[in-house]
């Protein structure tokens, strides 16, 4: 006999309908995820990465019974998250990223308690958890501040609070670090790992590449609601691991010889960005040290600040990933 | 105690305590009812008035007080948990909707019987107009039984602002329309007949009718057939609350019309 698993998604799929037109309506239909399949074992940290608008919340919310599936099932701790919302709610928990979702006006204690009995938490438990998580989110000493005088890190941190009240054996995160500060980030990151290592299955989604390098057991790549890559992260790197990353820092290079570099073999792609007065140039290549040697004669005449080769990292797995994918 | 009665209290107190910080809700059951009672007394105690028209004015300002507060915890209640991002937070807690709700609707109701006693100070103090012959228990059941319509209405209503995002809109409207149907500033009978038509199937109707009666010497007291009809109205509509919560719950999973955008 198998284990359960703690997430589980068997050709999930969600259409949203509108309409659009003012005089002569017409009825839109747009899919946000389409026919996923998804295993994640319990006590995993799993990462869901994908571009804005790729599906991430539209699964998070599937699973969180936020939304019902248009087809396709789904199943948290074993429980479908159709028919069995009510028992499935007390067992998982979620924190969405951003200010919102709190009362400003009332204390970080006055948000936890309500949401403790909304949990249906007994007093005596929320009488002593409350506390416990204060002192583990650094939030101690600020509980009775307004929720609106908390920095934006606090508010997140709160958010996770709220969101571990009922002890939740799956927790869904979905981009808890977004616009934090670098530090404020990292603290949320450490404290994200620390809670998978003391054995909670979480689900976190992000477009930030390192984060889920650093923390994330496994992780998957959606695009247009669709899974395009699965694995570990350094299983994931192995899409880009006969590819190396030249880049340069070069003043005012010519469109020409951009096109002349794109043409060059074993080049994949060329990324160009402005940096102040210079342009960032990324080439993922199949041979870097030929591309080097050919970049001499590329880029003579024109001014060479930088020049490096490095090793491609998930990030570069990720754009090829996507790229490939459009 | 249950835990579902304890989140029920919970959210009762978390509105109580939104309402206590928050300068605009002294607007709805302090300043707007005031302000409605001073335009009823100046012009109810004018040449030609008497006491029964100053009846309107004395309580018409609480009545609209009353009745906005409750109705707009209903409505602007639930729009604000949607724009604050909370909407979302609690629908998906293990408390049904309606248990979140109860507990809204209920601190509205408190804070809207809050509204009668500025307007009863100003019509006191600044018009010496009393409700000259107030029979209290009769009163005191219309007040009662008015509470359960407006109960009843602000239930049924609060699962519709939660599944429209443009729900909100059509706010001011039925607030408004209420005011006059149900007669809080002036006896329905001026009404048109269509008018008074529709009129008949707002429970308000009746309790106010009843109120206004208990505080009059004259004119008929059908109290058993006022109470009657504000009661079953208001039964009907927390049938029709049961079954729109059953389907606003599956319509907003369906939609995700819980989140902002």
């Amino acid at each position: 006999m198998t284990a359960q698993l703690a997430i589980e998604a068997r050709t999930l799929r969600k259409t949203y309908v509108s309409t659009r037109g003012v005089f002569r309506r017409e009825r839109v239909e747009r899919v946000a995820v389409n026919g996923v399949d998804l295993k994640v074992e319990p006590g995993e940290l799993f990462g869901l990465l994908g571009p804005n608008g790729a599906g991430k919340t539209t699964m998070v919310k599937i699973f969180t019974t936020l939304l019902l599936p248009s087809s396709g099932t789904a199943a948290v701790l074993g429980l479908d998250v159709v028919r069995d919302q009510w028992r499935l709610r007390r067992r998982i928990g979620f924190v969405f990223g951003g200010d919102r979702g709190l009362y400003w006006r009332l204390s970080g204690l006055d948000n936890l308690r309500y949401f403790a009995d909304l949990y249906r938490i007994p007093p005596e438990v929320s009488r002593r958890r409350i506390p416990e998580l204060l002192e583990r989110l650094g939030l101690a000493g600020r509980e009775r501040d307004r929720v609106e005088l908390y920095s934006r890190g606090m508010k997140q941190r709160l958010h996770l609070a709220r969101g571990l009240l009922n002890d939740p054996e799956v927790l869904f995160l979905d981009e808890p670090t977004i616009g934090l500060d670098p530090v404020g980030a990292r603290d949320l990151r450490v404290i994200v790992r620390g809670l998978a290592d003391a054995g909670k299955t979480i689900f976190l989604t992000t477009h930030y590449m390192f984060e889920a390098d650093a923390i994330c057991d496994r992780i998957a790549v959606i695009k247009g609601g669709e899974i395009v890559a699965e694995g570990t992260p350094d299983s994931i790197k192995t899409v880009v691991q006969d590819q190396g990353v030249v880049e340069f820092e070069v003043v005012d290079m010519p469109a020409e010889r951009i096109a002349g570099l794109r043409g060059l073999p074993g080049v994949r792609s060329v990324a160009v960005a402005d940096k102040e007065l210079a342009q960032l140039v990324t080439v993922h290549c199949a041979r870097p040290a030929e591309v080097m040697t050919q970049l001499g004669v590329m880029l003579d005449g024109l001014k060479l600040d930088r020049l490096t080769s490095r090793e491609p990292t998930l990030e570069d797995a990720y754009v090829q990933l996507i790229g490939e994918s459009s | 105690m249950s835990s579902l009665v304890r989140a029920a209290r919970s959210a009762f107190l978390l509105s109580v305590r939104l309402r206590v910080v928050s300068p605009w809700s002294y607007l709805n059951w302090f300043v707007f009812p005031l302000l409605f009672a001073a335009v009823g007394l100046f012009v109810l105690s004018g040449p030609g008035s008497t006491s029964a028209h100053l009846v309107y004015g004395v309580l018409g300002g609480g009545l609209i007080g009353y009745w906005s507060v409750a109705y707009l915890d209903a409505g602007n209640g639930i729009q604000d948990e949607r724009w604050n991002g909370t909407l979302e937070q609690i629908f998906a807690t293990p408390t049904p909707l309606w248990v979140i709700l109860l507990g809204k609707v209920f601190a509205g109701l408190l804070f809207g019987l809050l509204a009668f006693i500025p307007t009863a100070v100003l019509a006191y103090v600044g018009f010496h107009a009393v409700l000259p012959a107030l029979d209290p228990w009769r009163f005191v059941i219309s007040l009662w039984l008015l509470t359960l319509s407006f109960f009843c209405i602000a239930l049924a209503l609060a699962p519709l602002f939660a599944m429209w995002r443009t729900a909100f809109t059509m706010l001011n409207g039925f607030e408004l329309g209420v005011y006059i149907l149900c007669g809080f500033m002036f006896p329905v009978a001026v009404l048109a007949g269509w008018a008074q038509g529709v009129a008949g199937v707002l429970a308000p109707t009746w309790a106010v009718r009843a109120l206004y009666a208990s505080t009059l010497a004259t004119g008929p007291h059908d109290y058993v057939l006022w109470w009657a009809m504000t009661f079953g109205l208001s039964v009907a509509y927390l049938v029709a609350a049961y079954f729109l919560y059953a389907l606003v719950e599956r319509k907003a999973r369906l939609s995700g019309q819980l989140a902002l955008a």
